[in-house]
């Protein structure tokens, strides 16, 4: 069965939310530890509601571009909280990005990426280093833009984009917090990984799924 | 780990093996405590609070043991593997379609009709899904009136069922007015039937018949059904659509021939769910397609190979949130869907990778009135909605956005709060005449998002401006700051108070980075004085700054709070500990410290305030002894008294004061001290009238 590029976002959508749900109680658990205990469920609310949403759609008549406008809506509707508008607004930039070009190609991939990190920095006002999900966005950019530059393949694209973000989020363990609720905290958030870096993980892990599958097809 | 010796055990509560006057020698099993623990459990049946007696452990640790037995593989459950795979198709069903609940009969058991069989399945579900009170929507089917053969719902108070639809002259069995009586009689509810017929000859006729007194009481019983039951039928020749003669043929194939797959209701949609036009639209006496989506809980019932376009249209068109079908149909529609994942879901489950070690006395039952821990936020605002119906009102019907019946009026500036939920009576106790207009409401502990932030200032517009006041939190402000771009587009101006009381969280240096508490009520009250007093949009901003930063609040938590979705604490303090410093989300606080006597808290507390405030004598207060949720009165006036004292020691006389839950962090135990430090202006403010569900002045 050959997807058209909707189908095949969908698809990723879908898998970041079996892959969410997984990992509810982890992250909620992470969470309580320098949050409130609930990171697990928004994220698994916010991809819910984003796969009814797609299930809802056309998707034989859509552009890639629209899947990610339709899920940035969906996402802030059902969540608001921080991860709402920062994944939206990930998801809008996302959108943008892809209107350049609609054929997810491997550059296309990385622009998604780098796209998401640049919306989730506008929104939050953050940087490296503030132990958030940016540590775990910012790495993975890096090696999308890197990959792009030596003409990497997806699949290759992928795998060191996953490796920079789980060691960007590893990092976030000797970081103190600097912004969002656990910024609170100070030192008292050393030790603990950052559940937002910590889902951004797995977020990338289920696109790497998605499009390494693609690629091996 | 050693095990105890089991003296521990109390009188009468071993029910394994105690013959009188005889101990029995207790079984180590290789002195392995897990494996012990799961014998105990699983084959002697006992429950865990016996086990901890006979173990001589506490109660938590049994748990825990229990569950790490299954994480190590001690215990296997396994469940039968048709059932197992019906699981998890109505599982990837809930989550495809983002179902409130769905309910898959296993499809290997052929012994019986599939019509019986979910008519089976449906009857039980009824029987969980129906409570008293409500107003059941039946619509008419052969798996409707299956159901209604075989549901048995008895001790229901209250429950009307009405027929969704208008009747009919055909004569088979599952006619609207059958189906809609074999339910009543099955749930032992009132039957209110649609005398009219489902299809007329013209629509004048339709529309003459909706205007007879009779007839219009019945829609309107019919409006405020809360549930509704219904079954989805194809448009393939031989189904019910085709075959029962309810509707004329000729009419069906115009509807055909635009695509549609499947009728909702006796309403026609396409793939979409979308619904089609058609002739008879303007002729059908019953519930239209846009009602049925408005009732809360839509239980579809329907099986078939043949229904899955059907059924997965009367999804996507969102008329269904409870489904009831059997497995090759459930399958069936999610390979429509282009879902796959589910089978190599089958072969392998997720496992769980819980790097967070719990501690031993980590308590994994909270109790709570729940009834689906999912709903617990929506079923929260429809009681808000109803026990505050003289303050607050929907607005668009959203009970996530609340505006005040007599609080928004032209030449007023608006003014919006909001905020997570879990903090009742915050933030929607508030709204009302003189105080907030409207308020935005998220879900728990979770900021609402900017459409409905953005509702909120539309309504609680009248020309003057809007003022936003919420609690400094990063969610919370992203949202507030893309709801108030919105309203600029809509030409409505916003201006923004961040509030920053809670003086535990950050530095004096970093005043802007503090966070939000109960010192919202202060600021709630001087801003919506001063909205109410017809103040210019700049200068309730500027007096909301000022009662801000003459606002401070520091809270202590004892024990920490639970959520009702994980139904576990979000963390943990050691018996003798308590937080100083915590927030109102249930954030660890700032330091930790052994647990001391009342009033060595509350100097504590009052410490840091006077150190901020630097009062002088002779200078007027407000206070606010706030209960994190489960601490009782009796220890907040303990607190209030020492409050009282010292505040008095240094001549300050306090002005007002209020003693109680006005915002709260779910079930924590803990309490917040607020002081305001009043001037002239602010105390005037305070003084202001107001009238909300939880605060009344004048």
């Amino acid at each position: 069965m050959s997807d058209n590029a909707a189908r095949r976002l969908s698809r990723m959508f879908y898998r970041i939310s079996i892959a969410i749900e997984a990992g509810k109680d982890h992250l909620s658990d992470l969470d309580g530890a320098i949050g409130d205990a609930d990171h697990g469920i928004t994220m698994s609310l916010g991809f819910m509601a984003v796969n009814a949403e797609l299930a809802k759609l056309d998707l034989d008549h859509m552009l890639a571009s629209d899947v990610f406008t339709a899920a940035a809506s969906a996402f802030l509707d059902a969540v608001g909280a921080s991860t709402g508008p920062l994944y939206a607004t990930a998801f809008r930039r996302a959108a943008q990005a892809l209107k350049q070009d609609e054929r997810l190609s491997a550059a296309g991939q990385a622009a998604i990426v780098e796209a998401m990190t640049t919306g989730i920095k506008e929104r939050g006002k953050g940087q490296r280093g503030d132990k958030t999900m940016l540590d775990a966005w910012i790495p993975a950019t890096e090696a999308a833009v890197s990959a792009c530059a030596r003409a990497a393949g997806s699949r290759d694209m992928w795998k060191s984009i996953l490796e920079a973000a789980e060691a960007g989020a590893n990092s976030t363990r000797s970081m103190v917090a600097a912004r969002g609720r656990a910024a609170r905290l100070g030192e008292r958030s050393l030790g603990h990984m950052d559940p937002g870096a910590a889902s951004a993980v797995i977020i990338l892990r289920a696109m790497k799924d998605t499009f390494g599958e693609d690629a091996a097809k | 780990m050693i095990v105890k010796a089991p003296s521990a055990r109390k009188n009468g509560t071993v029910r394994a093996g105690a013959e009188a006057g005889t101990e029995p020698i207790p079984l180590r099993y290789g002195d392995d405590p897990y494996v012990w623990a799961c014998w105990l459990y699983y084959e002697d049946r006992m429950t865990q609070g016996d086990i901890a007696d006979i173990m001589g452990i506490s109660r938590a640790t049994v748990n825990s043991y229990l569950a790490d037995a299954r994480a190590r593989g001690i215990v296997n459950i396994s469940l039968e593997p048709s059932r197992l795979s019906s699981l998890s198709i109505a599982q990837e069903l809930k989550r495809h379609f983002g179902l409130h609940d769905c309910l898959v009969v296993p499809s290997d058991d052929n012994a019986r009709p599939l019509i019986d069989r979910l008519g089976g399945a449906a009857a039980q579900a009824l029987a969980k899904l129906l409570k008293s009170g409500d107003t059941l929507a039946v619509a008419w089917g052969r798996t409707v009136l299956a159901i209604g053969e075989q549901a048995s719902v008895p001790g229901l108070q209250d429950v009307t069922v009405v027929q969704a639809t208008g009747g009919t002259r055909a004569s088979f069995a599952y006619t609207p007015e059958l189906c809609a009586a074999a339910i009543a009689s099955a749930v032992d509810g009132k039957l209110i039937n649609i005398t009219a017929p489902a299809v007329v000859s013209t629509a004048e006729v339709r529309d003459m018949l909706l205007r007879e007194t009779l007839i219009e009481s019945q829609f309107a019983a019919l409006a405020k059904a809360n549930k509704a039951l219904f079954g989805i039928s194809s448009l393939r020749p031989n189904s019910t659509i085709h075959t029962s003669g309810f509707f004329e043929s000729v009419s069906l194939q115009q509807y055909l021939a635009k695509d549609a797959v499947g009728v909702v209701a006796g309403r026609f949609i396409d793939g979409q769910g979308n619904p089609v036009a058609g002739p008879l639209d303007d002729r059908t006496i019953g519930i239209s397609l846009d009602r049925l989506k408005a009732i809360g809980l839509r239980i579809a019932v329907a099986g078939g190979f043949d229904k899955v376009p059907a059924i997965l249209a009367a999804l996507r068109g969102g008329y269904v949130n409870v489904l009831i079908t059997d497995a090759a149909t459930g399958r069936g529609i999610l390979n429509a869907d282009g879902v796959t994942e589910l089978d190599q879901k089958l072969s392998q489950r997720p496992r769980l990778d819980n790097t967070v070690a719990l501690p031993s006395n980590f308590r994994t039952h909270i109790k709570k009135f729940l009834n689906d821990p999912d709903d617990v936020v929506e079923e929260m605002l429809d009681g808000v909605v109803k026990a505050h119906a003289a303050y607050i009102e929907p607005i668009k019907g959203s009970h996530r956005a609340l505006v005040a019946r007599t609080g928004p009026r032209p030449g007023k500036v608006g003014l919006v709060i909001g905020g997570g939920t879990g903090h009742e009576p915050c933030f929607l106790g508030y709204v009302g005449k003189g105080l907030a207009d409207a308020v935005a409401v998220g879900n728990i502990f979770s900021s609402p998002p900017p459409g409905t932030i953005f509702q909120c200032a539309n309504a609680a517009s009248g020309g003057q401006g809007v003022l936003f006041v919420y609690g400094n939190y990063a969610g919370d402000v992203m949202n507030f700051e893309m709801a108030a771009e919105i309203a600029a587009e809509h030409n409505i101006e916003v201006r923004t108070v961040v509030t920053t009381d809670d003086i535990a969280s950050s530095p004096l240096e970093d005043r802007e980075g503090r966070r939000g508490v109960a010192g919202n009520f202060f600021m709630f009250k001087i801003a919506g004085a001063a909205c109410d007093r017809g103040l210019s949009l700049d200068a309730c901003e500027a007096v909301t700054r000022k009662a801000n930063a003459r606002t401070f609040t520091m809270g202590v938590a004892l024990e920490p709070c639970s959520l009702p979705q994980t139904r576990r604490h979000n963390f943990e303090i050691g018996p003798d500990d308590i937080e100083i410093g915590m927030g109102i989300h249930g954030e660890p606080g700032v330091i930790r410290e052994r647990m001391m006597s009342a009033d060595a808290i509350t100097d504590r507390i009052m410490d840091r305030i006077f150190s901020e405030m630097k009062p002088a004598a002779g200078d007027r207060v407000a206070v606010l002894i706030n209960s994190f949720g489960a601490t009782p009165l009796m220890e907040l006036y303990i607190l209030f008294r020492r409050v009282a004292q010292r505040l008095s020691a240094k001549d300050i006389t306090i002005e007002a004061n209020w003693v109680g839950h006005y915002c709260t962090s779910l079930d924590m135990v803990g309490a917040s001290i607020t002081v305001l430090h009043l001037d002239n202006e602010l105390t005037e403010l305070l003084h202001h009238p107001c009238d909300t569900a939880v605060l009344r002045v004048g």
